[in-house]
């Protein structure tokens, strides 16, 4: 049995029209899933404002994650909804719409990387400035701790995103989907479009790579 | 088990993956081979803080954001264009190029026209729209130029004999004329706009024999019409 999920969004459309408004329960599950992706399919605005509301956090945070990049985050989340609009059409639903979503975001997120790095170095908004604002979002949900704890935390953040983005791509996609989104080795496969033996062989070589770069903050905090 | 075997399946024992029989003795070496126990905790702990990561949410949702984009997008290519990145914009080039090219099309047609316009004085003929390519040239006076920049209003040298009774016959009606003055200075056309045709007849018949200075554009001789309006007034002495 699958636990209804809580999604909280308020969508204004362009027209002026508040289409979803506060805090609303979706039944998750692949009833609930089919019948929004038919009511999307069908044309419904609504419908698909609902698709983005569920998706919108968890396609922004693997993103970011990715990229390093608030800004680049935000931008990508749009275009991926805008695939994902374009393309409803072929979602033949051999794997779950989460996972499908995860493949648009990994491809968007290589496409805009290689473009990024050419062109747009100079605006970038790296994770490690995040805003006040940001940062509270960040805490919310988190154990509320004291000035001191909170730059340690920060600092602990940081090094790991830095080391996160020194690893290559692939290592860096794989990591995040497991680690960090629990999907499992073979929606891992469906989402890179690769099979499961290299998603193991490669999620090992990249948790090696990652425990090489963390090293020094590991010991660190093995010492003290 | 060696400790590179076991180094090669810590990934594997870290997510439950390998058969039971692996799994013991890869637990039995961690328990004796402190490099590989050390170098396991280090991986536990670097996947723990991937894992331990805050979530991260947009500042604002993403959702207002893509209903409006999908608006725009609904509207037609031309301005979906300018929110679309690069590599995403290429499929809608091409049908927005036809109207931008439409336009330039236009524009430039309007600039040529103009400067064309510009560069030959006015007609008569093309003051009737009656534009044709068997007239006369221009400044001929079959298709006289109107007095304007470049072209100067012609200045009389000696006017016809003007008879007493003419302006008497005249009454006090007001007469409009057009008169067209030829490459020579005489007078080619003369025709009456608005007045009595009749009262009018003598009148013009003097102004037939007017003479003119020859009227030039860019140093040639050209015929040129002009318009004027004739009143008689009678001019009384005051009452005392």
């Amino acid at each position: 049995m699958s636990k209804p999920s809580r999604v909280g969004a308020e969508v204004v459309m362009a027209s002026g029209e508040v289409a979803l408004r506060s805090t609303e329960t979706l039944a998750a599950g692949p009833s609930a899933e089919s019948g929004l992706l038919e009511q999307c399919r069908r044309g419904d605005a609504q419908a698909f404002a609902r698709l983005v509301a569920i998706h919108e956090a968890m396609v922004y945070n693997l993103a970011v994650r990715i990229l390093g990049d608030t800004e680049e985050a935000r931008d990508l989340a749009q275009d991926v909804f805008l695939q994902v609009y374009r393309t409803l059409g072929r979602f033949e639903g051999r794997s779950t719409l989460k996972t499908w979503i995860y493949r648009i975001v990994v491809n968007q997120c290589r496409n805009r990387q290689r473009w990024w790095r050419r062109r747009r170095r100079d605006r970038s908004c790296p994770i490690e400035d995040l805003s006040p604002a940001d940062e509270a979002r960040v805490q919310s949900g988190a154990e509320p701790d004291g000035p001191y704890e909170a730059v340690e935390r920060r600092e602990r953040t940081r090094r790991v995103q830095e080391a996160l983005l020194g690893l290559s791509f692939d290592h860096r996609a794989i990591l995040l989907l497991r680690e960090v989104e629990c999907l499992s080795c073979e929606d891992i496969g469906e989402a890179l479009g690769v099979p499961e033996g290299t998603v193991k062989s490669r999620l090992a070589r990249a948790r090696e790579a990652l425990r090489q770069r963390l090293a020094p903050l590991l010991d660190g905090e093995g010492r003290t | 088990m060696s400790c590179r075997r076991v180094v090669r399946r810590l990934s594997a024992y870290l997510d439950g993956d390998l058969p039971a029989v692996e799994a013991r003795a890869v637990a039995a070496h961690l328990g004796g081979c402190p490099e590989c126990s050390a170098r396991w905790r280090s991986l536990q702990g670097a996947v723990a803080k991937l894992g331990a990561l805050p979530r991260l949410t947009p500042s604002e949702a993403v959702v207002a954001r893509v209903m409006d984009r999908l608006e725009v997008e609904s509207r037609g290519p031309g301005l979906a264009l300018l929110f679309r990145p690069f590599w995403a914009a290429r499929p809608l080039i091409l049908p927005s190029l036809v109207p931008a090219a439409l336009v330039l099309v236009s524009v430039l047609a309007g600039i040529v026209a103009l400067q064309q316009d510009g560069q030959r004085p006015a007609t008569v003929a093309q003051r009737g729209e009656q534009w044709d390519r068997r007239l006369p040239p221009s400044g001929t006076e079959g298709n006289p130029l109107f007095p304007s920049a470049g072209v100067s209003v012609p200045r009389i040298r000696s006017r016809g004999v003007l008879p007493d009774d003419a302006l008497a016959a005249m009454g006090e009606d007001s007469l409009f004329i057009e008169t067209v003055v030829a490459r020579d200075g005489s007078v080619s056309t003369i025709t009456l706009l608005d007045g009595d045709s009749e009262r009018a007849r003598p009148l013009l018949d003097a102004l037939r024999s007017d003479r003119f200075e020859p009227p030039r554009y860019r140093g040639r001789p050209v015929a040129v019409s002009i318009y004027r309006l004739i009143s008689r007034m009678e001019v009384r002495a005051p009452l005392t």
